[in-house]
């Protein structure tokens, strides 16, 4: 049976009469990597601020590794590399000195002076002042400090925020390299591709409500389907006009169609005008993220 | 522990150097010009204006009272104010206090190193201001005529350790309760600045002597009597059981504290 490392339960946060989160119900296995999806403000940090006990839930209940994110934080947060999305760090301090300080605090599970090694991959010259960096290996400081303990979670808000291309790649191997080592990945991000590049599974947030979870493949088979239809004799316009399609071009030799549902009938309908040739494409996440909020939609609740 | 309370010194170094430096102004200027000011301080003795100002003049005792319990324990709160607003309230704000709290620490330890190390800071500034005073003291006993040791002077400075210390706890409280550091500092400023006034005011007004014991101020004696031989130590007692009480405060809002999002605690989420 497999192990449930972070699980909620109706989790609901109210700021003040603001709402945060709404009755989110999520669980994440071991040594999965798991995507939480949303625009800024949907909810994602705040769910993560719950689980590491910085914010107490309004109703509902989380736990990780089994331990009530309330009462049991210190032990929840000795197996926990944390990356804040609004990262802030003591500016005058040496990095090197700031990892020394953050071992020191953490404990380092047997991880003593990894962050040396983590530091030279990312490139990342510990020997200067914090307050001397640029965004990006201010980032930088932020994913060593959340790697450098051999978490068994890691919770990652936007990792790869600030990183230049090269190092953002870097960053999506050590976050694979984790998950191989079967270790679990909270990966929060609204950059899809590299949700879908790492996750095994995603939740979608929207407006505080978690309005979908599943697995990245499932979830892409199971939603919008582009389909190219190739005719020796075009059918007319409006013979696909069917409920969840929508009718993308319409050319000499050709329809393009967006199906959401009622596949079969396209394809009857298709047959009846003689088609010669049909080509699928699965959406990719992100047309599926953008599908679920719709633009501009589904923000500012934290 | 040890570390997280050495540590924060170290973020504060900067501000203990200056602070206390600084600091040291008072005895390096109001003590040392006192062989010139003798005589014209004496005429002075019984204006009310400078009564009302909490200040003593006359001996050389009064002078120093009014210079090193009540001007410069003032300055040093307001050192308390900042730095005791600033390392919750302010770090929360930047950020900074988020990378802290989701460490494998109870927020208990946190607070704790944090009130340490305040009260460190203010020992080690108290401490120079201390010895300065001393030693401006053993630079003009010869032009003065009084009763005071070196060591007066010195002891005097710290009796002002107790205030700063209140001040300065009643600050981290605040920045423990309230949704800002801008509200927590200024209230904290309000009540060191009515502390301030007030004693004065019931000192001179006995319609309003029945208020005296509500303000910090009245707990330090800055008369002559007082440098010679020590503030009471009931006094004492009362400014550190204030500076323990609005520690314990900030200890049992802090815990519960919901970080990151700036609420007043009746705006915080009700318990599930």
């Amino acid at each position: 049976m497999s192990e449930k490392v972070i699980e909620t339960h109706d989790l609901t946060v109210y700021y003040g009469k603001q709402l945060g989160i709404k009755a989110v119900n999520l669980m994440v296995e071991k040594g999965e990597a798991f995507g939480f999806l949303g625009p800024n403000g949907a909810g994602k940090t705040t769910t993560q601020r719950v689980l590491l006990d910085v914010i107490r839930p309004t109703s509902g209940r989380a736990t990780v590794f089994g331990l009530d994110c309330q009462t049991q934080g210190v032990e929840i947060r000795q197996r926990v590399g944390y990356l804040p999305g609004e990262l802030a760090l003591y500016k005058e301090m040496r990095a090197n000195q700031f990892f020394e300080m953050y071992e020191y605090l953490r404990g380092n599970n047997g991880a003593k002076g990894y962050w040396r090694e983590l530091a030279k991959r990312l490139d990342l010259d510990t020997s200067r002042k914090i307050g001397t960096f640029s965004r990006g290996n201010k980032q930088k400081v932020g994913i060593v400090a959340a790697f450098m303990s051999h978490p068994d979670l890691l919770i990652l808000d936007e990792p790869t925020g600030g990183l230049d291309p090269l190092v953002q790649q870097t960053v999506m191997e050590m976050v694979r390299e984790v998950k191989a080592d079967g270790r679990t990945v909270f990966f929060s991000s609204h950059i899809l591709p590299e949700v879908q590049a790492v996750c095994d599974r995603v939740g979608i947030i929207r407006a505080g409500e978690l309005v979908a979870t599943q697995g990245v493949e499932a979830l892409i088979a199971a939603r919008l389907k582009r389909l190219t239809l190739i005719f020796a004799n075009l059918p007319p316009v409006g013979t696909f006009a069917q409920e969840g399609v929508t009718e993308l071009s319409h050319t000499e030799q050709t329809v393009m169609l967006e199906v959401r549902d009622n596949l079969s009938q396209v394809l009857a309908a298709a047959a009846q005008y003689g088609v010669q040739d049909i080509e699928t494409h699965s959406a990719s996440l992100e047309e599926i993220f953008l599908e679920y909020y719709g633009r501009g939609n589904g923000g500012n609740h934290g | 522990m040890v570390r997280l309370i050495w540590q924060e010194l170290k973020f504060r170094r900067n501000a203990i150097i200056g602070w206390g430096l600084g600091l040291c102004f008072f005895p390096l200027v109001y003590i040392s010009i006192y062989p010139s000011i003798a005589e014209e301080m004496a005429g002075l003795a019984d204006l009310e204006l400078y009564k009302a100002l909490g200040m003593n003049l006359g001996t050389f005792g009064d002078w120093v009272g009014s210079i090193l319990i009540v001007f410069m324990p003032l300055i040093a709160a307001i050192y308390g104010v900042i730095n005791g607003t600033e390392t919750l309230a302010g770090e929360e704000e930047d950020g900074r206090l988020e990378m802290l709290v989701t460490l494998p620490r109870p927020r208990w330890q946190i607070i704790k190193a944090k009130a340490i190390a305040l009260t460190v800071s203010f020992i080690l500034i108290f401490l120079v201001v201390a010895v300065v005073s001393w030693l401006v003291f053993l630079a003009i006993e010869s032009q003065i005529e009084t009763d005071l040791e070196g060591i007066n002077l010195f002891m005097a400075v710290l009796s002002g350790l107790p205030l700063a210390f209140a001040v300065g706890m009643i600050s981290m409280f605040l920045a423990a309760f309230c949704s800002t550091r801008r509200v927590a500092a200024m209230i904290a400023a309000a009540i060191l600045i009515s502390s301030y006034f007030g004693t004065n005011l019931a000192n001179a007004s006995p319609v309003l002597e029945p208020f005296a014991p509500l303000f910090l101020f009245n707990y330090l004696d800055a008369s002559s009597q007082a440098v010679a031989e020590g503030q009471q130590v009931g006094d004492m007692v009362v400014l550190i059981t204030i500076g323990l009480v609005a520690f314990i405060l900030a200890l049992v809002f802090f815990q519960r504290r919901d970080l990151t999002v700036g609420i007043w605690p009746w705006q915080r989420a009700k318990p599930a």
